[in-house]
């Protein structure tokens, strides 16, 4: 099985990593062999079946309405690789 | 319709919980703190981080639903949505997808003087994102995380509006409910309530054009320009043989026009999954019960009593109760007084001159109890409706009460019988020529009487009883 | 001093005044030194462990200890946050990230007087079986085989936590669980790893791989250390939303290790002719002693047992893909500048992760996209159901389950097969018992013919670890292993 080039492209972009394209024949071969491996599932019959997506059987444990953490933009900043005026600084957006 | 073509609208709100602290964080949700000043560990996404869901938004979501008619579902769940975004720290906003806290509901709204229902979706919780600012420097955008997990509800309409107007009456009275309700403040400048608008047009009895979403309107007179602008644009777009592309447009509230949004370019895949940090929200029914009880008078039922308790019209009652505060301050007026009095006074005076002012009904100069006694100043006839206005004003300018005002001024007036009786008296013997020349049939010197009177008392008679005397006097 | 201590015997010469915290720490500090060859520390705080270790001293002059266990010094995966401890989960992305807090499991430690050595390597983000997907490079397993001088994978990917233990470099030490990450290196290594049931241990600052599956627990020489360990770090956190709200429970005093009229649950589909001979005899011997000390054996099914590891490689590399999307360039870690923003994403991303890494987010990207979401995650969530489901109707019949840990004793670090699925299959045993939640333990039962440690599993019902730390002390106790790797690092 294959795994084609754009597929592969089209998931960098939406995961943000970039594909180098020396890796390009590798990587598609590693998850073509992921990809059959998982589609094993597709046999198994799962009519009626719930989906878990949490094996834990209690339901939402709430907070109380507090506003009991305080901290100052020093804080938050201190391990941010680039800021400016109290600000996250990123590479100029344009909307 | 323009020019022969409809609109077809829909309208997700997004309404700032009221809350003091964030939907899944400890931090403040204070409007106007120094940047980043209000951004927990949770908030900024640092590793290892979780978010622990608040109650009061949990609660407040509930009302809010229950307000819009809507059924409230005893178990949701908490979706990822996912997409990298400089305001977005987790890289996915914490929603509700396929199983949001509230399902389908409707509202009424006026539509040119009819009751029209608007049918809702939907209401979910979600995170708000953080701020970007774009124009502090020339190569970087800024980001100011406080508003990052703020609680929103968004609240998702049907396709069920035909004009701008509608619209905005829609936002309108959504706003107005939650503000009944007291889960969102609903100011729309502060960006408490925005709107995304979906706009699409269709011939008549075609099938429905491609819909573009205009987003983050926040105001009832952007969201209605845009609706124009955008409907005026796909016209002439169609009729000129384009397609119309399914898109996210931006607003420009300088030139009034819309534009595509570039950074939203990338076709878009949110790969919504169940967070996996979050276990699924089962309310249980005694608990929505009791929420319900608590649910305050909402302003279709309000506009109801007011038209059959205190007799207001129904523009009237429209009027007042389609704000909360507003209605608030006028059944506060309104206790044992004349309702006419009062509506006049409330409608017209105040809110002319809180329009002058640019102020809020919460901001009034003049509190509920003040224009309480002013009017009964009127009712009992101390003062006349001519002198209340001028009272009214002074009450505005100086903040003292009608009653120092009035004693100050020496402004009251004369409605004692006996006291005027002795004016009357005195009036009719100073000019004996002119009582004779009226009883021989002068009828036009009748005013010569009052004016002498009103001179005598320093304008202070009551002219109704002056009238009466004088008359009953002079013909007996 | 006594060498290869376990936690239990170094409270007590702590107790009996033999030895000091601070002596200990020393020593360990010394292992730790001496042991580079074997890579397993990311960062030594030995400053800061030896000030600690003092103040634990006085504490015990003055009769104020913070718990039993005060003083004794252990190890930390390198992916709970530790605050003003450099923390990077053996990613370049996080190579500076020193955090501000402290995770909930490594607080519960400071609080009960533990001395922290330092950080432990594993694989990135926990990503991996052979702890060679660490940014900082490969753990050697301290065991190596009698028949070859090549180096051996610990495991992983808390094969820095196992290997430390094994080799004397801290007492116990704390590991995270996703699909076998304490259980399989504790197997390759000859200790005893302990993965709780889901929501017992708080993953409150612990660094996320798969969220519903991730799961601190103890890596230690001992059953008892493990019961200790597990009762420090357990209890309900209301910072994490999937923590149980259940009461604390005392492993350590309620251990009881009679098995009789116990029963041994032994699932047909965990035999396999893939099974190495030495594996599939300490399994039967395993069950003949427990059967001699009174437990039953019952044949059980557990059909699914196959489909639970691509099942995994659904629902993990899912969750990875969303957990990791917060390392960005934008608020800690490393940054690599672009052009714009999104080229700033995609250089700090490509630059930062690791292949591995990689390759789980692109998976996961992909069983989540539009057009593959019911196909992949919801069908893998739809089998995970089956899967517990396996295990519920088992545990109706059955005290507790029993299985080889791993497929294999631990390889060689050179010899790694170039198709990724192959290296999964290090996880076939472990990943079923993530899936249902449950607890499970590897505790070391015998050695094969290259004298390299066998593991075995026993698992119980959620929240039945008491009934687990039992089971495996009869089995402990009865086997006596006493094996140690020589220390051939030192020389």
């Amino acid at each position: 099985m294959e795994f084609d080039k754009d597929s592969l492209y089209k998931l960098g972009k939406l995961s943000k990593i970039q594909i180098d394209d020396s890796k390009l024949e590798s990587l598609s071969s590693d998850l073509a062999s992921i990809i059959k491996f998982i589609d094993r599932l597709k046999s198994i019959d799962t009519e009626n079946v719930d989906p878990t997506s949490n094996s834990l059987d209690q339901s939402l444990v709430m907070r109380e309405d507090i506003a009991s953490d305080v901290n100052t933009a020093d804080e938050i900043l201190e391990n941010a690789p680039q800021n400016e005026l109290d600000f996250f600084s990123v590479p100029k957006v344009i909307e | 319709m323009i020019n022969g073509w409809e609109l077809v609208i829909g309208i997700e709100i997004h309404a700032q919980i009221k809350s003091n602290s964030k939907l899944f964080s400890s931090s403040s949700t204070k409007f106007g703190s120094g940047p980043n000043s209000q951004v927990s560990l949770v908030d900024a996404a640092m590793p290892g981080m979780l978010p622990v869901i608040n109650k009061f938004c949990v609660e407040q979501a509930v009302r809010s639903g229950i307000g819009l008619n809507a059924k409230i579902n005893n178990k949701s769940i908490f979706d990822r949505k996912n997409y990298f975004y400089q305001d977005l720290p987790q890289g996915y906003q914490i929603s509700q997808f396929k199983d949001p806290i509230v399902g389908n509901g409707f509202i009424e709204i006026d539509s040119e003087g009819q009751p029209k229902k608007i049918g809702i979706e939907r209401l979910h919780l979600e995170q708000d994102a953080g701020k970007s600012l774009h124009d502090q420097d020339p190569k970087f955008t800024f980001v100011d995380l406080n508003r990052s997990g703020i609680a929103l509800m968004e609240i998702v309409s049907m396709p069920d509006m035909k004009s701008a107007d509608e619209a905005v009456e829609y936002v309108k009275k959504v706003r107005s409910i939650l503000r009944y309700l007291d889960t969102c403040d609903g100011n729309m400048e502060q960006g408490s309530l925005r709107a995304d608008v979906n706009v699409s047009v269709n011939k008549p009895g075609e099938a429905l054009g491609t819909r573009c979403e205009i987003k983050n309107l926040n105001s009832f007179k952007y969201i209605h320009s845009a609706i124009i602008y955008e409907a005026k644009r796909q016209i002439k777009a169609i009729e000129s043989g384009e397609n119309i592309i399914q898109e996210t447009r931006l607003y420009n509230i300088d030139t009034g026009e819309t534009r595509s949004m570039r950074s939203k370019e990338d076709a878009h895949d949110y790969r919504y999954f169940p967070d996996p940090d979050l276990l699924p929200l089962v309310l249980e029914d005694n608990w929505i019960k009791k929420i319900k009880s608590s649910i305050p008078e909402l302003p279709d039922k309000k506009k109801e009593r007011f038209i059959k308790e205190y007799g207001l019209s129904e523009y009237d009652s429209s009027v007042i109760v389609s704000d909360k505060s507003t209605s608030d301050y006028f059944e506060k007026v309104v206790q044992d007084r004349n309702p006419k009095l009062v509506t006049t006074w409330v409608t017209s005076e105040l809110f002319s001159i809180l329009n002058k002012k640019n102020l809020s009904i919460d901001e009034s100069p003049i509190p509920p109890n003040q224009l309480g006694d002013l009017i009964d100043y009127i009712d009992s006839g101390k003062i006349s409706s001519r002198q209340a206005k001028d009272i009214f004003e002074e009450m505005c300018e100086t903040g003292e009460t009608a009653q120092n005002i009035i004693n100050e001024k020496g402004l009251s007036q004369i409605s004692d019988e006996s006291e005027l009786k002795k004016l009357v008296e005195s009036v009719l013997s100073l000019n004996p020529e002119n009582v004779e020349k009226y009883k021989n049939g002068k009828d036009k010197l009748f005013g010569f009487f009052v004016g002498e009177a009103m001179k005598l008392s320093k304008g202070k008679a009551n002219p109704k009883i002056l009238n009466e005397l004088l008359k009953s006097k002079l013909n007996s | 001093m006594k060498i290869n201590l376990n936690f239990i015997e170094a409270c007590s010469l702590l107790e009996k005044n033999e030895t000091t915290s601070v002596e200990l720490t020393k020593i360990y500090l010394k292992n730790i030194k001496e042991a580079k060859e074997l890579n397993c520390f990311n960062t030594i705080s030995a400053e800061q462990a030896l000030d600690d270790a003092e103040k634990s001293d006085i504490r015990r002059k003055q009769g104020k200890l913070k718990s039993r266990f005060d003083g004794i010094p252990i190890g930390v995966k390198d992916l709970f946050c530790t605050k003003n401890i450099k923390t990077t989960a053996s990613s370049k992305i996080l190579s500076n990230f020193i955090p501000s807090y402290e995770s909930t499991v490594t607080q519960n430690c400071i609080d009960a007087g533990l001395i922290s050595l330092g950080k432990l390597n594993c694989d990135e983000f926990a990503m991996g079986s052979t702890n060679k997907t660490s940014f900082y490079g490969p753990v050697t397993n301290p065991w190596k085989s009698n028949k070859s001088e090549a180096k051996l994978v610990p495991g992983g990917s808390s094969g820095g936590s196992a290997a430390a233990v094994a080799a004397d470099l801290c007492v116990v030490s704390l590991g995270t669980d996703t699909g076998g990450s304490i259980r399989q290196p504790a197997s390759f290594t000859g200790t005893v790893g302990l993965k709780p049931t889901y929501g017992r241990v708080s993953r409150w600052g612990i660094i996320a791989f798969a969220s519903s599956l991730d799961q601190a627990g103890p890596i230690t020489k001992t059953v008892e250390d493990a019961a200790a360990l597990l009762e420090i770090i357990a209890g309900h956190d209301p910072k994490d939303s999937t923590s149980s709200i259940k009461e604390k429970e005392s492993f350590l005093d309620n251990l009881n290790s009679s098995v009789k009229g116990i029963k041994i649950g032994i699932p047909k589909e965990f035999k396999s002719d893939g099974l190495p001979v030495s594996t599939q005899k300490a399994w039967d011997d395993c069950k003949k002693l427990l059967q001699s000390n009174g437990a039953e054996l019952i044949d059980i099914s557990l059909p699914h047992t196959m489909d639970a590891l691509p099942t995994y490689y659904i629902i993990a590399p899912a969750e990875a893909s969303s957990n990791l999307a917060r390392y960005d360039g934008v608020r800690f870690g490393i940054r690599e500048e672009g052009e714009n923003l999104i080229e700033m994403y995609e250089k700090t991303r490509s630059i930062g992760f690791g292949d591995e890494v990689k390759r789980r987010i692109l998976i996961g990207t992909y069983v989540l996209s539009s057009g593959y979401y019911d196909a992949y995650y919801i069908k893998a969530q739809k089998i995970r159901s089956l899967i517990k489901n396996d295990f519920n109707q088992a545990f109706e019949k059955v005290d507790a389950i029993l299985t080889p840990s791993t497929p294999s004793t631990a390889f060689e670090i050179e010899n790694e097969p170039n198709d990724p699925v192959q290296t999964y299959l290090n996880d076939v045993f472990t990943v079923p018992i993530n899936l249902a939640g449950i607890p499970a333990i590897s505790i070391p039962f015998t050695n094969d013919e290259n004298n390299l440690p066998i593991g075995l599993q026993l698992i119980t019902n959620s929240f039945e670890e008491q009934k687990l730390l039992n089971i495996a002390k009869n089995v402990q106790d009865t086997i006596n292993y006493k094996s140690v790797p020589k220390n051939w690092w030192k020389s």
